[in-house]
């Protein structure tokens, strides 16, 4: 099987337990298709941002697998992971985590200068990206952009590197409920048109509304944010 | 964009904090550079300034004053040779050069040098390289002067100008001119010549004949004495005509080195209870032979200094630690990996290293610079310190190499920054 006919994401017996809390995550399956959008919903404090971490190869869970593009990220090791997650995975972060002292358009750059990516590739596709997504002024400083617009450039560094997965952790928190409407079509249309699969998570009912695929964490992870068991 | 751009833009962000230490580190290479520059150089001029004199005689407290009195007039003499003492000591040996000379009067603080013809024929300020007169000539007749290229620039002196000496070195006890010293009015010297540079003390002298001199002190004695009137040669007894000091040279095949002769001479001579003798290129080497010892305890403050500015950039880089530790997480998250971490924050140290030293390089150019200008303003003595190209290359490479080392901790601190934590709380 080629890696355009794994499914985007494959957790399957994911197990995490972390610090003197005894915070546990227990999540027995989740697939997501290529392409495919899905938001997860839950209580602040169940382990939604964890989880993408542990999607992300950030943290390594106590057992389980999780497979992106069907490549398990946690077989692999040291900066291999780190050009992995650079290449399949884009993430966009409530406060969008954009880079200071630089530009629009090089904070998508940077993540293709991280990835393997052609560079004769990198300023085209940037400029392509960002103005799809209504960004004019390329070379503005990223801190002197609006929050719209430093939402639109996240986006796009996302999708930089047409990873198969892009994680949104609370994409919408620190936005207007007008705002936030408009932030997720923005989203969901960019990731639709680069061919790659979104997995929201966030404590906005309000989100609901434009994901035909919902789930909340408690549901699919029940020991979610427990404690864990001695 | 490259690795190198996200450096440079994260030394662009902490733009202040990056300049002070670039320019602490500037300093101190620069100091370390000037220092290693000026020492040697520092040692040619006093050499330079000794010129081709095998013996100082005089009656200085040491043979040490004996030369910087002597042949750097850092102080004018206060023990003359009488006439009968010069006599004996021409006499007593074939010298191939015998210079009386007298210093003690001065024009607006520069030395005069009252000296018999033979200072411009046989003496050399400089070894191998004898006077050479930018205008006019040696003084044939009393009451004619000759004055060195520094005192020509600073004071505007020009041939045939006329000027009166001043009594004594015309300063103050604090080393600045004398409002009240005594002027010799009566007597008028006229500017005959102008020495080209030689790059020596003398460049601040001004030259005159023995005989008018003497006839200044005459003056002096008489009004002393309540006579008022013109002095002439003919009026001067043995107590005017004394010297202050004479170069000898020995006779010498090669002229170069020095004659099998001159120990002998110069033992022959210091016998004479009455005489200090020196060898003005051992005084000199004497001289520093002390000075080393605080020339070394300047380079180790330098390097101390630059040792300093290494944990400068220790200490920015890890103040800047917790923005740094967000723009960190950012990069793994888009797939930098621990070490490429590693080696951007140790790359950011080491340039500030690499443009604190090419700085350096040009802060020593401005301290030399500056402690040249000074030196030949204050003392005429003119050092040509040379940017060592090897002293150069190591400092620099010295200074790059303990700011790559001072950027260890905080590289291994971005390597092991958890990207989790960082990005959003667990939970």
């Amino acid at each position: 099987m080629s890696s355009d006919q794994h499914p985007a994401l494959e957790i399957a017996r994911l197990n995490f337990r972390y610090g003197d809390r005894g915070f546990e995550l227990q999540l027995p399956a989740l697939t997501l298709g290529r392409g495919e959008e899905m938001l997860l919903v839950g209580r602040s404090g169940c382990g939604k941002s964890t989880l993408l971490q542990l999607i992300a190869g950030l943290v390594d869970p106590t057992s389980g697998t999780v497979k992106v593009a069907g490549e398990d990220i946690h077989r692999l090791k040291g900066a291999a992971r780190d050009r992995f997650r650079g290449r399949s995975v884009g993430m966009v972060f409530q406060t969008f985590n954009l880079l200071h002292g630089f530009s629009a358009i090089e904070n998508v750059m940077v993540a293709m200068l991280m990835s393997d990516m052609p560079k004769a590739d990198w300023q085209p596709r940037a400029e392509a990206l960002l103005r799809t997504l209504g960004i004019e002024r390329l070379d503005a400083p990223a801190e002197e952009l609006s929050v719209g617009q430093q939402q639109r450039v996240a986006v796009a560094r996302a999708l930089a590197c047409r990873p198969a997965l892009v994680l949104a952790d609370e994409p919408t928190a620190s936005l207007d409920p007008e705002n936030s409407a408009n932030a997720v079509r923005v989203l969901r249309d960019a990731c639709r048109e680069q061919g790659a699969a979104l997995l929201v998570v966030s404590h906005d009912p309000s989100l609901e509304a434009h994901f035909a695929r919902r789930e909340r964490l408690e549901k699919l992870a029940p020991s979610a944010g427990s404690e864990a068991a001695a | 964009m490259s690795d190198l751009t996200i450096v440079l833009r994260s030394l662009r962000t902490r733009m202040f904090s990056t300049l002070v230490v670039v320019l602490l580190v500037a300093v101190s290479a620069g100091l370390l550079l000037a220092i290693l520059s000026l020492r040697s150089a520092g040692e040619r001029a006093f050499e330079r300034g000794t010129g081709n004199a095998h013996l100082l005689v005089s009656r200085d407290g040491s043979p040490l004053v004996s030369v910087l009195n002597g042949l750097f007039y850092a102080n004018p003499p206060k023990a003359p040779i009488e006439q009968a003492k010069l006599d004996e000591l021409r006499a007593s040996f074939p010298w191939a050069m015998f210079v009386p000379t007298a210093v003690g009067d001065s024009y607006r603080t520069f030395p005069v040098v009252a000296t018999a013809p033979d200072f411009f024929s046989k003496f050399e300020p400089v070894f191998g390289e004898p006077w050479k007169f930018a205008e006019g000539r040696a003084f044939d007749t009393s009451f004619e002067v000759v004055i060195g290229s520094g005192v020509a620039r600073e004071t505007g002196l020009r041939m045939g100008a006329k000027l009166v000496l001043t009594h004594g070195s015309g300063k103050s006890r604090e080393g600045v001119a004398d409002e009240h010293a005594h002027e010799h009015n009566e007597y008028q010297y006229t500017v005959v010549g102008i020495l080209a540079p030689t790059g020596s003390p003398h460049d601040r002298a001004l030259f005159t004949d023995l005989t008018s001199c003497w006839i200044l002190h005459a003056h002096d004695r008489f009004e002393r004495e309540g006579t008022h009137k013109t002095v002439t040669p003919a009026d001067l007894v043995a107590e005017d005509k004394v010297v202050t000091g004479v170069l000898l040279r020995l006779p010498s095949r090669d002229n170069a080195g020095a004659p099998p002769a001159l120990a002998s001479q110069y033992d022959r001579l210091r016998r004479d209870g009455s005489l200090t003798v020196a060898i003005p290129a051992n005084e000199v080497q004497r001289l520093f032979g002390i000075v080393k010892s605080i020339d070394v305890l300047f380079l180790a403050m330098a390097a101390a200094t630059l040792v300093s500015s290494a944990f400068a950039i220790l200490l920015s880089m890890i103040n800047s630690m917790s923005e740094r530790r967000r723009q960190v997480a950012i990069l793994r998250v888009l797939g930098a990996s621990s070490m490429r971490i590693f080696w951007l924050v140790l790359t950011e140290s080491t340039i500030i290293g690499l443009v604190g030293a090419a700085l350096g390089v040009f802060v020593c150019g401005a301290v030399l610079f500056l402690s040249t200008q000074w030196l030949l303003g204050a003392h005429g003595i003119m050092i040509a310190p040379e940017l060592d190209a090897r002293s150069a290359v190591i400092v620099a490479m010295g200074t790059t190499l303990l700011a790559a080392i001072a950027g260890i901790v905080p590289s291994v601190l971005a390597y092991r920054t958890p990207v989790s934590r960082n990005l959003r709380p667990i939970g």
